[in-house]
């Protein structure tokens, strides 16, 4: 206890704003993205994969028959198909959903720098699970 | 005051009568359901505020419950949006002092294991059985949040050897009382695994985890409230992000029930923020509650094929 200091409380306010930083700027581009792909798909100025008057058929599907029923995208293969409408609102969730991995990509050479292991351990530890989960190669999907 | 109370009181009556109304309307054109569900989250976004929870715990039963959306997806919406919504306060709160990153990672680090293990698990299980499953949690948390109403908290006294470790104390300025309020941990252990269990019922249902956090941080990790509101929503970005990668990666994701879910929550947060100034906390508390039991119920019944 005796080394909480002065100094550590400034580090901790400098790590924050980096973190917060980061956060915020992950955050405007997401819903900007997610906002302006809705309105591209309730629009329709790209086609969407699944038309919207026919998603009342499928949206009460189990997401694996959904998938097999309507070729839904799973893992990373909406990329390949970002002409559809539909499929370009996964941009602004994916970018929402990989801030957190950014703004920990981006406080771990600030924790390696200030060597404190035990939070470089942490974020590491972070990185891994959270790059596991969004690859989907260790949780497989359909 | 009293039209505010009586207002938030309508608004949490509201989100399921509307949402009833929308399951029970026999030729509603597929239009009628992104503007139903837009309203219904709006009023939901009010209520959350007010009593102090998150949007997720409310969106997964009621919109699960009444309309006409797969569990799945309802499911990795209400993760969603709480990470949406915990992403929108992040920045402020970290600038503020009124959540702690390094209080918020090594929880946030069990609990995005948990909130991974929980979002596998949900989407192996039978359907039935998650909703039965959802409706006795929705039912308990609302038990939880009646008892611990009068709790009063036990500020850690010192911090144990974990905490030590980890750096897990520290001060952060309160603009209430005009000073600064030092803060330690303890039970630190308990708290990891806890919210490795938090994280995985979230991943399982969707629901977020406000609801269990803060009395995590507070009641068993002796953290102060303001800190532990503040942190807790720091620790729901991180944890539901995993999480929802899971339900995406595995194709849960329909923008025509996310995205005005997603705005509809976000909108009606800012409507409560400036009816919480207002609102006693023990109305906010009991509007809630009656909420979640109406939700559980409906959930219960579900699946129980009533």
């Amino acid at each position: 206890m005796a080394k909480h200091t002065v100094h550590d409380g400034d580090l901790l306010e400098l790590e924050q704003a980096i973190y917060a930083r980061w956060l915020s700027f992950g955050v405007h581009v997401g819903f900007s993205a997610l906002v302006v792909s809705f309105l591209v798909y309730l629009t329709r100025l790209l086609p969407p994969g699944v038309r919207p008057e026919d998603l009342p058929g499928y949206w009460g599907l189990p997401v694996a028959q959904y998938v097999k029923a309507t070729g839904a995208p799973t893992g990373w293969s909406w990329l390949r198909r970002l002409g559809e409408g539909d499929l370009l609102n996964f941009v602004g969730f994916a970018i929402l959903a990989s801030t957190t991995l950014l703004c920990y990509l981006r406080m771990l050479p600030v924790f390696l720098g200030t060597r404190q292991r035990v939070l470089a351990t942490i974020c590491i530890a972070e990185i891994v699970v959270l790059v596991a989960a969004a690859s989907g190669m260790v949780f497989p999907h359909p | 005051m009293r039209l505010l109370t009586r207002a938030a009181a309508a608004a949490a009556a509201l989100a399921p009568a509307f949402a009833h109304a929308a399951a029970t309307a026999p030729s509603l054109p597929w239009w009628g359901w992104p503007i139903l569900l837009f309203v219904t989250t709006f009023l939901m976004g009010i209520v959350a505020v007010v009593g102090g929870i998150g949007g997720g715990v409310l969106f997964v039963p009621i919109v699960g419950g009444f309309f006409p959306f797969h569990l799945d997806f309802v499911r990795s919406a209400g993760l969603l949006l709480a990470l949406c919504g915990s992403l929108a306060s992040g920045p402020g709160l970290l600038r503020s002092g009124l959540a702690n990153l390094r209080l918020a990672m090594p929880l946030a680090l069990t609990g995005s294991v948990g909130g991974i293990a929980g979002a596998l698990i949900g989407l192996a299980l039978p359907t039935r059985v998650v909703q039965v499953a959802l409706g006795t949690t929705v039912l308990l948390i609302a038990l939880l949040m009646w008892w611990t109403r009068h709790s009063r908290q036990e500020s850690a006294h010192e911090a144990d050897r974990w905490a030590i470790a980890l750096g897990l104390y520290g001060r952060y300025h309160d603009p209430a009382v005009g000073h600064d309020v030092h803060w330690k941990v303890h039970r630190t252990g308990w708290g990891l695994v806890t919210f490795f269990g938090i994280g995985m019922v979230g991943g399982l249902f969707g629901l977020g985890a406000g609801w269990a956090n803060v009395p995590t941080l507070t009641l068993l990790m002796g953290i102060p409230l303001k800190l532990a509101l503040g942190t807790s929503g720091l620790a729901i970005s991180i944890i539901n992000t995993s999480a929802a990668w899971v339900y995406m990666n595995n194709g849960a994701l329909l923008p025509i029930l996310h995205v005005p879910s997603i705005l509809g929550v976000m909108l009606g947060a800012r409507v409560g923020v400036r009816m919480l100034k207002r609102i006693s906390s023990a109305t906010a508390h009991r509007i809630v509650i009656a909420a979640l039991v109406v939700a559980g119920l409906r959930a219960l019944t579900q699946g129980l094929g009533f």
